[in-house]
Order: structure tokens, then sequence, then C-alpha cells
């Protein structure tokens, strides 16, 4: 088994070639909770004793979601020096010799992430945090995308929503272990009552939510993990973000920050879009049945033993229970 | 007497939480560890239940099934008739059996989902909410953020 010692080795060696100096290591340490990447965190300095502070994103053999780092990069660098606080982008490499598996390299960011599930986390800055991650979450969708950016990701040349239900539900057939007649509810229901095309495509993120962005006191300090970004619908990324999950045991406040007309109002004075609220309702019902494919794939992993991290127990139990709760509500508020 | 498989697994996590965890210096590993506390922590909680959960659960899809079978296709009835009869199901197969129940309720959702019967629709809906309620591990939330911390 590779340890982090022979891994910060490589690093350094690789690290002190790019940039064409001696360096050395003050720290390197492995963040829990990556599903997509091992995602490390490094301290360094160089013989003046100038210091930096990395993240390493490695690709991982076996992971939550299978993504393409190069999508994950080329969505961190739409963003560099813009009102969207993201880290700066110091490499790609593909190359699996030098650490052993693709990665990338960026800037480290200075605040904490917060657990999602954890209520009051953000107190007592949680009216400004949350005007800040609504605000943010406006202008990635404000944000116009020019067309040789769009072809540099997959597209089916269907609907938005068509592309992204098609795509989970694929994940969710190829890895199920299970029969879930909630699930399968949830998902006609989604086929049955399509959503108007958004007039607007969007970079969305893909995981935007709480958990997914650095703070310092009352401000937001960076976006991260973009590895599931894509072109589409800007009203995914608000679905995903205002998802009951993310807010399980304080459900007045989406993301445990402010109140749900509050946020909404934000998002469409700074996006400069209206919300349709039968288009937001699906992909609000969407939002459940994508979250249980990454569940599912999760539970996959974990039964037939390719990746027993506890993560992946821990998502199919927690989270894929919750959404399934979700879906039920949503189903029932229906037929009221 | 013999201690019982779930206070094992309880004293177990406890053990890695308050006596091994602190011991690791490495954060990424003892975050890992603290997870594989948790998780074996809520297992214990809700192994005495899975197996009367189960037979709780399919149960419930029997005697809904058999209960609205005037409601659906031939075809769909006669996979009721032949589905249902089994009795005493042994607890090795009782999750296929499960499985194959779960199969059944989802195209019986759908026929019901055909007519306009919203009271039907709802006590399906309801069902469903009863089967959830037996197998949720979710309302042990609060039990992982106390050892997270």
């Amino acid at each position: 088994m590779e340890s982090n010692k022979d891994l910060s080795n490589k690093f350094i060696a690789y690290y002190s070639s790019l940039v064409g100096k001696e360096i050395s290591l003050l720290s390197f340490e492995r963040i829990f909770g990556g599903a997509s990447r091992e995602t490390y965190k490094i301290h360094i300095k160089d013989q003046s004793n100038l210091q930096e502070k990395l993240i390493l994103r490695r690709t991982q053999k076996s992971s939550l979601i299978e993504t393409s780092q190069s999508t994950e990069y080329l969505a961190y660098s739409a963003y560099q020096e813009t009102s969207v606080p993201v880290p700066l982008m110091i490499d790609i490499n593909e190359d699996q010799e030098i650490l052993g598996a693709p990665f990338m390299l960026m800037q480290q960011l200075d605040g904490v992430a917060a657990s999602p599930f954890t209520p009051d986390v953000y107190s007592p800055n949680e009216q400004k945090l949350g005007e800040q991650f609504w605000s943010i979450l406006g202008e990635i969708a404000k944000k116009d995308i020019e067309d040789d950016f769009i072809n540099q990701f997959d597209n089916t040349g269907n609907p938005c929503w068509k592309q992204e239900l098609d795509k989970w539900i694929a994940v969710i057939r190829e890895d199920s272990i299970s029969v879930e007649p909630i699930l399968e509810a949830g998902i006609r229901k989604l086929y049955e009552n399509e959503p108007k095309e958004s007039k607007k495509k969007s970079l969305v993120h893909g995981d935007y939510r709480n958990g997914n962005f650095l703070f310092m006191e009352d401000r937001i300090t960076g976006i991260l993990d973009w590895e599931m970004a894509h072109i589409g619908d800007p009203l995914e990324d608000l679905a995903w973000a205002l998802s009951p999950i993310w807010s399980w045991q304080d459900q007045g406040k989406p993301a445990y920050m402010i109140a749900r007309q509050e946020a909404l109002s934000i998002w469409e004075k700074v996006s400069g879009l209206t919300i349709d609220e039968n288009d937001l309702k699906w992909w609000e019902l969407f939002a459940c049945v994508k979250g249980m494919a990454i569940w599912i794939s999760a539970g996959n992993e974990f039964k037939t033993g390719k990746n027993i991290d506890p993560i992946n127990l821990f998502s199919p139990w927690i989270p894929g229970d919750i959404h399934l709760e979700i879906i039920l509500n949503i189903l029932d508020e229906d037929l009221n | 007497m013999k201690p019982e498989i779930n206070i094992a697994l309880m004293n177990a996590a406890q053990e890695i939480l308050s006596r091994f965890s602190p011991m690791i210096e490495d954060e990424y590993e003892q975050s890992r560890l603290n997870s594989w506390g948790a998780l074996i922590l809520i297992s214990a909680m809700k192994f005495n239940q899975s197996y009367s959960s189960l037979v709780e659960e399919n149960k419930s899809m029997i005697s809904w099934l058999t209960k609205t079978k005037k409601n659906y296709s031939k075809e769909l009835s006669a996979e009721i008739d032949n589905v249902v009869v089994k009795e005493n199901v042994e607890q090795n197969i009782l999750d296929e059996y499960n499985q194959s129940l779960r199969r059944i309720l989802i195209k019986a959702h759908i026929e019901i989902d055909l007519l306009d019967d919203v009271k039907n629709k709802r006590a399906c809906l309801q069902l469903l909410r009863k089967m959830h309620s037996h197998r949720k591990v979710s309302d042990l939330i609060g039990m992982l953020q106390q050892a997270d911390s």
C-alpha cells in the first residue's frame, strides 16, 4: 500500500521540477470525505523560506462519482479572478507515472468547510453567508458561456433536463443493488412531467451546496468541488442547493442559512433570470433522483468491495434514506 | 445467558470512538475510524429490528396487494396470486422474497396511477412511507454528529 510518505516524496520531485527550484515539505495531509478524488493539503517552502499552501486532487481508482478531471479543471478555469471565488489553478496532469494517477494542483484558499448535516454550523453569520451563497449561485447562472466553451462538455443534443435525467437513470440502472419503489415512482413522475427547456444555458456547478464552500467567519472564500460541472439549466443548481437534504434538521432555512423565499429573491436579482415555479419543482424532484443515483453508486462500490471507504456506506444509509423521504413528500404534496 | 450481538457491536463502537481514535495522530485516518465507529453504532441500534422489519414489510405489501387486487390487470393479478401464496418464508430467502414483492408493488403503483382514484393513490404512498420507516437509518443522524464531534 502506498503511504503518504511515498506520495509526498513523489510530489516534491514533481513540484520542484515544475517551478524550477528546490522546495521542501512542511506538511502533507489527506483530507477525509473526498468522494471523487483523493484530496491533499500541502504546505511547502523554498530555500528563501517562501511558503506556499497547495491542494492536490488525485483521481481515485474507484470513486463515488466517476468524473473527468479535465471537466473540473475547465470549470475552475472559467471562474479564475471573477466574483465567483475559486482557487487559482496551477496544473493538470494526466500522466499516471508522476504521482500514480492523474491529478490537478491548485492554490489552497483560506477558510473551512462545514458538514452539510450539521445545523447551526454557520451561526451567528448565517444571514451574511446565506446572502453570499445564493448571490454567488446567481453569478454562476448569469455568466454567459461561449460556444467553444460549451463544445468542450458532453452534449447529447437532447434538452438539458433529458440529458441529465437520462445520464443519472443510467447510473441507477447500472449500479442498483435492490428494488426501490419510491425511487421508481419519482423517476416516472419526472418523465411524465417534463419541464420547459431553459432559454439560458449556464455552466452548472453540479454539486452546489453547503459543505462545498469555504468560509471565514461571515465571508465565503471559495466555491469547491466542481467535478460534476456541465452545461445545463441554471435551475438545476438552484434546486440542488435548495434540497431539504442539506437542511434536514431545520428545513425552514435551505442550506442552514436563510429562508427559501429570500434565497430565491437574491438568486433572481443577481442572475437576472425569472424562476418558473413548476420547472423549479421538477428540478427539485430531479435533485432527489440524481442524489439517489450517487448514493446507489456508492453503495454498489461498498457492497462489491471495490471501495470500502466508510463514506460509501454512509451515503446510501443516511443521504439515501433522506432523499427517498423527500421524494415521498413531493409525491404526497402533488396529491393534495 | 451470553451478551447479544448488538451489545457486542455497541461496545466495539464505543472502544473505537473513545479509546482507539484519540490515539491516532493522522487527521484523515482518525476521521475515517470515527466514521466506522459511528456506522457500527448505527448497525448495533438497528440489528435487532432488521429481521422483524423485513417480515413486517413483506406482510404489509402482501396485505395491500391482496386488498387492491381487483384494480389491476389480469396479468398483474395472476402475478400477485403467484407470489403471495408463499408462507413461512425462510430467513435466507426473506430478502429475495421482499425484492419480488417490491417489483410487483412497482407494477401495481403504475396501474394505480393510471386510475382516477386519489384514495388508492394516497394509500399506496402511505404503504411506501410505512415500508420506508421500517428500513430507514437516517433517524440516527444525530448519533453520527455526536460521534463526529
